[in-house]
């Protein structure tokens, strides 16, 4: 039988309250995945502690360089941001390919990364953007990058006082990403990768590389990434580059893919990514 | 668990109900309130049958607790004709268009209907396809859906 006591926290003071208060907390936006967890009983007897009506927390802010998104700040508000899809293509990309238009309604980022499913499509693209996690609890902030933030499969920094209140990260308009699922719509991924290039003339000068459901967590392809460091984007040396990615990533067999079929394409999805990212191939990022 | 007295607005009017935090909105909408428009197909956000409107989009109502649904603004399939009992136009047009068959996943569609043509009052074929990719329907194939919804944002633009 599922037992939950509720507590209704509309301000983020009253979050960080409850969270220091309430040994039991269990805080749920969305509801999106929370429910889906309660509902496989992998939580029950705890206090949910509703975040959604803290207005505060919601809200995509343009800093100049950077941008600054509330921790509940749904799908749809990023799907929805001229901001974002002007100036974090990738993350719009993720936005649009998550679930459907009645989830998004619904899904937040800050529940997306903080779920840390290795196949949460906001963090792939957020992760290529250079995104710090700011983390809260009563008393006291912190910031963390989010190459730092995840620590296993559903598992992050956080302690069980404390929640993510914002992510901020850096524009670019030479990014993409790519989500490779078992349909093209309602799937998790099987793959999916995201890519921000910085070119000087025709040689990349900087390449953040991040891919997901290929591994653990999130995480950036290092390998690639400095194989292609100083190097013209050309066929040939992409295709060389991204040999890269058997170190990169440690895709396992699930139920939607074996680890050798994510090991096949995932050289596949980045070459695309690259391609789109700097606009220089069909399917382009415009 | 502790029983909390709480105030729903749906389709303009308030409901004073008593609900424990385990109740689903979906739930509390149908045994309590009786609008059993809103379906239960799945309970696992996978199916649409569920949906409602909250401030004019499409939410999942399984997928909300109900007590966390207190003072929002919630329109189910019950609410969107007018107060004369007139079908919205998105409901007039899956009649015209006949896109129901055993009418399960009709609720759902049509209140997704709405909130796409709230949001976007002139969508294209593959829009429409797009909003709807959460909706499932077994009996239709979605063509006579995916018309009616076109059908229907003509009408309103005229």
């Amino acid at each position: 039988m599922k037992n939950f006591a509720y507590r209704e926290a509309d301000s983020k003071d009253a979050i960080l309250a409850a969270l220091a208060e309430l040994k039991d907390a269990y805080v749920i936006a969305g509801g999106t995945n929370v429910m889906l967890n309660i509902l496989d009983k992998k939580v029950n007897d705890r206090t949910l502690v509703n975040l959604r009506n803290a207005k505060e927390l919601r809200g995509i802010k343009d800093n100049g360089e950077t941008i600054t998104i509330g921790a509940t700040t749904t799908i749809s508000d990023l799907e929805h941001s001229e901001l974002i899809a002007g100036e974090a293509k990738a993350l719009w990309q993720a936005a649009v390919s998550f679930a459907d238009p009645t989830t998004r309604h619904s899904a937040t980022v800050g529940g997306n990364i903080s779920n840390a499913s290795p196949a949460a499509d906001t963090a792939t693209a957020l992760m290529v953007l250079d995104a710090v996690v700011t983390i809260e609890k009563k008393g006291a902030k912190r910031e963390v990058a989010l190459t730092d933030f995840f620590k296993g499969v559903g598992k992050t920094v956080l302690a069980a006082d404390e929640i993510v209140t914002a992510i901020t990260f850096k524009k670019s308009h030479n990014c993409a990403f790519i989500k490779l699922g078992l349909r093209n719509a309602m799937a998790i991924s099987v793959a999916n990768v995201a890519v921000n290039l910085v070119k000087q003339g025709d040689v990349v000068k900087d390449i953040k590389i991040a891919m997901g459901s290929v591994a653990p967590t999130v995480r950036r392809c290092a390998e690639v990434e400095k194989a292609l460091l100083g190097k013209k984007l050309e066929d040939a040396v992409i295709a060389e580059a991204v040999k890269g990615l058997d170190k990169d990533i440690s895709p396992i067999d699930d139920i939607r893919a074996t680890g050798k079929y994510r090991k096949q394409v995932a050289p596949v999805l980045v070459t695309r990514a690259i391609y789109a990212a700097c606009g220089c191939k069909d399917g382009g990022a415009k | 668990m502790a029983k909390k007295e709480i105030t729903l607005n749906v389709n303009g009017k308030a409901y004073q109900v008593s609900v424990e935090p385990n109740e689903i909105l979906l739930n509390v909408l149908r045994d309590k309130l009786f609008l059993t428009g809103s379906k239960y197909g799945c309970g696992i956000a996978e199916c649409g049958a569920c949906s409602i409107l909250v401030d004019g989009k499409v939410q999942l109502s399984c997928m909300i607790p109900a007590i966390a649904a207190e003072g929002w603004n919630i329109t189910t399939v019950e609410g969107l004709a007018d107060k004369d009992g007139n079908l919205n136009p998105v409901q007039q047009a899956f009649i015209d268009r006949a896109a129901i068959q055993c009418g399960f996943c009709t609720p759902g569609m049509v209140v997704t209907g709405t909130s796409l043509l709230n949001q976007n009052p002139h969508p294209t074929e593959e829009e429409v396809k797009d909003y709807f990719r959460g909706n499932y329907c077994r009996c239709t194939g979605y063509t006579s859906i995916v018309e009616a919804t076109l059908m229907a944002a003509e009408k309103m633009s005229k």
